[in-house]
């Protein structure tokens, strides 16, 4: 017999997966927009390699296939990863990738919701270590520097590698990147004048960037997620380029920061994937702006070129450490309950 | 009107589920004919059962007292209509667990004669002192739900804010709404004694602005009698948020206060009542009438006519769903209480107490019934809605690690269960139940390690005083041997004898040792026995009690529980059986004692 | 191992299953992890360190079950240390001496091996408790079996990591054998992770996750049979359920 209470309010886990997925609709389109089809099958090739590898890995474990799969988290990882790779990776970096994040991210750990780390970039930050001048070099040049190329085009360099396609008129580094290198070298005004970075702050990404914010919004007016790790994310950032990369002839600006890479799908998306964020809103917080703090010092001091998926994973390790600390205090209770817990030895 | 304002505070969390109320509240509260027969647990409340004071066969006057309450923490029974009393006996009692617990069956006879009713005319000027006992011979115990003896908590000092509850925040439920619109003077003349007794400079009675009409009816009442003592009530709206009807975070919602973990109201100087409780105070002091009925709601899809009714006490639910028009067929779930905190009837034969506020007889799809509930993802919705501002994923996650410290220091006994988790959780799982096997479980374990220290204390107190014995008795023995060789060292012609008599003492002393030792050895193994029983009765309520837990909740262990349980008891009696032998071998006294 | 005259029988099979399966110092135990898991990104790494630590293994226990009887317990870990240090020594010397090249790839890893618990825990729980013959072979086969664990995980890295097998044989085997190396994928673009250290974690737990699979695949085989069971040492790893 079922125990109290008998009403549940309407939002299942398969929705909220869902409401997610359709949030990422406007950033992904104005990806497809401007960087080309690459995108479009790359998410393809990812949701199919991530569909099937779950199918496999739950048919092994003996759990129910169909009903596990209609959770939709499968789609949500592959869908992340799709947007945060390159789009001209060859087709089985793509595979490979998708199958390390259902398999090594989620599954192994004992699938939904038992994964310490975000699955997408668990994947990413492997094939990033692994294939590092592809993971730099495989993006693709906005609309308006080149033509963005077309499925067949896309289907010829993803999946043969085409020669005859001049890759290297389609693809290049990101602006993010671009900016990095020339900081120091040159004055900032001659790096803005630089093509990719077109009339405003980053040819095309600016655009997608806000594309996502709008999605993040739709997610917080869905009350998927709450503000406070977007928010944190970006306050963490800015603060940093504020103190550290104040002089643009040096280092990159603070709203190029802003619109020139992933921070804003990574604070809205990817930062918030729930399973392997605190749970706290104090804990969020604290992860919020431990990422953007991260974020920022691997973009201004590492070695790559975009820092949310390491910032992300770093983070998720002090997930648990973060609830831990920052228990609300329970109603009735003088102060919160912060200590570690003491481990009684009998 | 001179109503103070009253700054409204907010409590964390909450939930704003459909309210469902509108259906019952379309009727006026109706009578429904007697039952065929009354069940009346002996315990209806929070606290010890009372002395039964009938024998099968008396025949009994309505307003009878049925079981009396000289007990401490016991409350009266009263019988609810004149009739025959057919049995004592065990039957099952509206109770989350399903349990079955002592009843007095009661035939109507269909008179409905009732005993002369006696009250206080000019209650507001007698003696408190009166006015308790009269409140605790009338039988009322919380009618919101808890069940706590009325005269006690009425008891509690330093009382600075009387808050009556009319928050009623549950979906489905309008009982106390219907009490109020209808009966809305009586309630006031009891807030009014209330007031009285508490000796509190304010009342605030909190409604939800749900129910404009309770209200209303609530205001009319006060305007009516304005007076010095009316000034001190006040009527509040609050905000229409589940679960503002809670005890604490009503005081919370009203006086910004907080509860302190573990303490009672009291202790902040608030004392919290409901309306109904109010109402039923009235009726015994003003009219002598003790608690025979309360207003109850019949709700639900598979109801043609859901209304709320004033239910003699005892009247089985199966008799009121007929009366309310069971749609059977359509029935798909049937809950005592709202759906966010009520539990599961077992067969309708379960009569109403006094706490009986709602029953809920659901229609197919009416309330969503989760499926398989899904992995936790940490969403945090739940936490968002706790009113007791826990982590109840954390809580979850170790219930079901049994990690039970952890449990509780993340705080799972402050978890008033009000389901708002549940009801939120995107993965559906059901995280109160949970939450009450973990509680269940430590608490477990609490009373066994209290018992087992009890246990060593008792062990070692006796093991203090047969060394104290011995002691004495050495030192004794000691005295006399000094006399016996002085009185010897006197008489120099027994010398030959010299020895004789110290050898003898000694034979007495080793003959005395020895009876303690036997003794000692009867001893231990008496309290050997006794503990290996203690540790089987133990085992015998655990298997008991997750036996019922299993059949409760309808999984086919249940058998094998069963047959492990049977093997316990055969041990019990086995054990039991055989301190009994030992116990006829040895001192009776001594026996009784351990 | 004919020659070794025990009165138990089945004692010497007993070592030979526990050194390569059953207490597996790499996959059981899990000693001797920080060098296992630095060098093997290579067959000729792997294969280099697990000879060097067997060898040391050996010595070790013979020397140590030869002195067993004489030494103070007091101040028996200092000169099991000893023992090991001195070997230790030795095999660094010969390496320098014939494979100089591996000896640089191998640097710090070699001086390590002093520290390598798995060679101090043969010693101290086997070693010092056995006789002469018997802690030989108990050192062999622990040696066999870390060897064993290296190769694979050497293998499997190099495979993954550059789609080779047997690169650079010619460090250990001289100038001939530099024609062994084999590439198994041909045009392989290299997977940098799985030569990285986090890459030897990664497989390292898979090799773990694969014999606990196997060993509880047999234990459901033979539950009914009533074999002996593998080890008396505890198990540090195992199913996490
Ligand atoms: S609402 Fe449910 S799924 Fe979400 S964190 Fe709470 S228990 Fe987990
Ligand atoms: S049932 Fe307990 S944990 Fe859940 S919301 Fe209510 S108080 Fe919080």
């Amino acid at each position: 017999m079922k125990s109290s209470p008998y009403s549940r309010d309407g939002m299942k886990t398969p929705t909220v997966m869902r409401w997610v997925l359709a949030a990422l609709l406007p950033g992904y389109l104005t990806q497809i927009y401007f960087f080309g089809w690459g995108y479009g099958v790359s998410m393809l090739l990812l949701l199919l390699t991530a569909v099937l590898v779950e199918a496999g890995v739950l048919a092994i474990r003996k759990r129910p296939v169909l009903e596990t799969l209609k959770d939709s988290s499968a789609l949500v990882t592959a869908a992340l990863l799709a947007i945060a790779l390159p789009p001209f990776l060859p087709w089985w970096m793509y595979v490979m990738a998708g199958s390390v994040a259902v398999l090594f991210g989620k599954q192994l750990y004992g699938g939904l919701g038992f994964n310490p780390f975000n699955p997408a970039m668990i994947a990413y930050a492997l094939l990033l270590v692994s294939y590092p001048v592809a993971m730099s070099t495989s993006w693709a040049l906005p609309l308006g520097l080149a033509e963005p190329a077309d499925i067949l085009t896309a289907s010829r360099i993803i999946f043969l590698g085409d020669p005859l396609v001049q890759l290297d008129a389609l693809s290049g580094a990101t602006p993010l990147d671009t900016y990095k290198s020339l900081a120091g070298v040159e004055l900032s005004d001659g790096i803005w004048q630089k093509p990719i970075f077109g009339e405003h702050v980053a040819l095309g990404w600016e655009w997608v960037a806000m594309a996502f914010g709008v999605g993040g919004g739709l997610l917080l007016l869905k009350r998927i997620i709450t503000w406070h790790i977007p928010v944190c994310v970006i306050l963490g950032l800015s603060v940093m380029a504020m103190l550290f990369g104040w002089d643009p002839d040096r280092s990159v600006p603070i709203h190029l920061h802003w619109l020139g890479g992933s921070l804003i799908v990574g604070a809205f998306f990817i930062a918030t994937d729930p399973v392997s964020a605190p749970t706290t809103t104090l804990g969020k917080c604290w992860f919020g702006i431990g990422i953007g703090v991260l974020v920022y010092v691997i973009r201004a001091w590492g070695n790559y070129p975009d820092a949310v998926a390491f910032a992300v994973l770093l983070m998720n390790f002090t997930a648990p450490l973060l609830d831990q600390i920052t228990q609300p205090k329970t109603f009735g209770h003088q102060k919160p309950n912060r200590t570690l817990i003491k481990v009684q030895v009998k | 009107m001179t109503q103070r304002h009253i700054e409204l505070h907010q409590f964390p969390g909450g939930i704003c589920p459909p309210t469902q109320k509108a259906l019952s509240t379309s009727r006026p509260i109706a009578y429904p004919p007697l039952a065929k027969q009354l069940i009346l647990p002996i315990q209806q409340h929070t606290g010890m059962p009372g002395r039964v004071l009938v024998k099968v066969g008396e025949q009994v006057k309505k307003g009878q007292m049925l079981v009396d309450a000289q007990l401490p923490m016991s409350v009266a029974v009263h019988a609810s209509t004149s009739g025959i009393i057919t049995a004592i006996d065990e039957h099952w009692v509206p109770h989350p667990s399903g349990m079955k617990d002592m009843c007095i069956f009661l035939e109507p006879d269909g008179l409905d004669e009732s005993v002369e009713y006696q009250g206080y005319e000019n209650y507001l000027e007698t003696n408190p002192t009166k006015l308790l006992e009269c409140i605790r011979a009338s039988g009322i115990s919380g009618l919101g739900g808890a069940g706590f003896p009325t005269d006690i908590k009425l008891k509690a000092s330093k009382i600075e804010t009387l808050i009556i509850n009319g928050a009623e925040c549950e979906p489905y439920i309008s009982a106390d709404d219907m009490l109020m619109r209808e009966r809305s003077e009586d309630i006031l003349q009891g807030i009014l004694i209330l007031l009285k007794l508490t000796k509190a400079d304010v009342c605030l009675v909190g409604i939800e602005d749900d129910k404009p009409q309770a209200i209303f009816a609530m205001k009319q009442a006060l305007e009516k009698d304005k007076d010095d003592d009316t000034h001190r009530v006040n009527i509040v709206e609050v905000p229409t948020r589940y679960p503002s009807g809670g005890e604490k975070q009503l005081i919370k919602i009203l006086t910004g206060k907080e509860v302190p973990s573990g303490k009672l109201p009291a202790s902040i100087g608030v004392l919290c009542q409901n309306v109904g409780t109010a109402y039923a105070v009235h009726q015994a002091v003003a009219l002598g009438r003790p608690l025979v009925s309360r207003i109850t709601t019949l709700a639900g899809g598979a109801l043609s006519t859901p209304m709320n009714l004033e239910v003699p006490l005892g009247t089985p639910i199966g008799h009121l769903l007929e009366y309310t028009g069971l749609h059977q067929e359509q029935l798909e779930q049937l809950i005592i209480g709202g759906p966010l905190m009520g539990f599961p009837v077992k067969t309708t034969s379960i009569p109403i107490t006094k706490i009986s506020n709602c029953i809920l007889a659901t229609k197919q799809g009416e309330l969503s019934t989760p499926e398989q509930a899904r992995p936790c993802i940490r969403c945090g919705y739940c936490t968002d809605v706790c009113p007791a501002q826990l982590l109840p994923q954390q809580l979850y996650w170790f219930s079901t690690a049994q990690e039970w410290q952890k449990a509780e220091s993340h705080n799972l006994f402050d978890c008033i269960e009000c389901g708002a988790c549940a009801y939120v959780c995107p993965s559906e799982i059901p995280l109160v139940q949970y939450y009450r096997f973990a509680k269940g479980e430590i608490r477990q374990d609490r009373a066994a390690t209290e018992k087992s220290d009890r246990a060593r204390e008792r062990f070692e107190f006796r093991n203090q005083r047969i060394e104290r014995e011995k002691v004495a008795r050495a030192a004794r023995r000691q005295a006399r041997a000094n006399t016996d060789t002085k009185v010897l060292s006197e008489k120099p012609h027994a010398k030959p004898m010299d020895k004789q008599p110290l050898r003898s003492a000694g034979a007495i002393g080793d003959v005395e040792s020895e009876s303690i030792q036997s003794l000692l050895v009867d001893e231990a193994a008496l309290e050997a026995i006794n503990k290996k029983i203690r540790m089987m009765e133990d085992r015998v309520g655990k298997a008991r009690e997750r036996y019922e837990m299993a059949l409760s909740d309808g999984l086919d262990t249940a058998s094998a529980l069963k047959r492990a349980l049977d093997k316990q008891e055969t041990k019990l009696t086995t054990l039991l059986s055989e301190r009994e032998r030992m116990m006829s071998h040895s001192d009776p006294a001594e026996g009784k004692e351990t | 191992m004919g020659k070794c005259r025990v009165s138990n029988n089945s004692e010497p099979l007993k070592i030979m299953w526990n050194g390569v399966w059953g207490s597996n110092p790499a996959l059981v135990q899990l000693l001797g992890l920080c060098p296992l898991l630095a060098v093997t990104s290579t067959v000729v790494n792997a294969l280099g360190l697990g000879m060097a630590t067997l060898c040391v293994l050996v010595g070790s226990n013979a020397a140590v079950s030869l002195i067993r009887n004489w030494v103070q317990p007091a101040i028996r870990l200092p000169a099991f240390v000893m023992i090991i240090a001195s070997l230790v020594t030795s095999v660094e010397l010969l390496m320098q001496a014939y494979t100089y090249d591996l000896y640089l790839v191998l640097g710090i890893f070699i001086p390590l091996i002093v520290t390598n618990c798995a060679i101090l825990g043969r010693a101290e729980a086997y070693a010092s408790k056995n006789p002469f013959f018997m802690s030989i072979l108990d050192g062999f086969m622990m040696g066999v079996g870390f060897l064993l664990v290296l190769l694979v995980l050497g293998a499997v890295r190099e495979l993954i990591g550059q789609g080779t097998l047997f690169t650079d044989m010619h460090l250990l085997f001289g100038e001939e054998a530099k024609s062994w190396r084999w590439e198994v994928v041909p045009d392989y673009p290299p997977f940098l992770f799985a030569i990285l250290p986090p890459g030897a974690f990664v497989v390292m737990g898979l090799l773990i996750a694969l014999k606990n699979v196997i060993d509880s695949s047999l234990k459901a085989k033979q539950a009914s049979n009533a074999a002996p069971s593998g080890s008396k040492r505890v198990r540090v790893t195992g199913p996490v359920t």
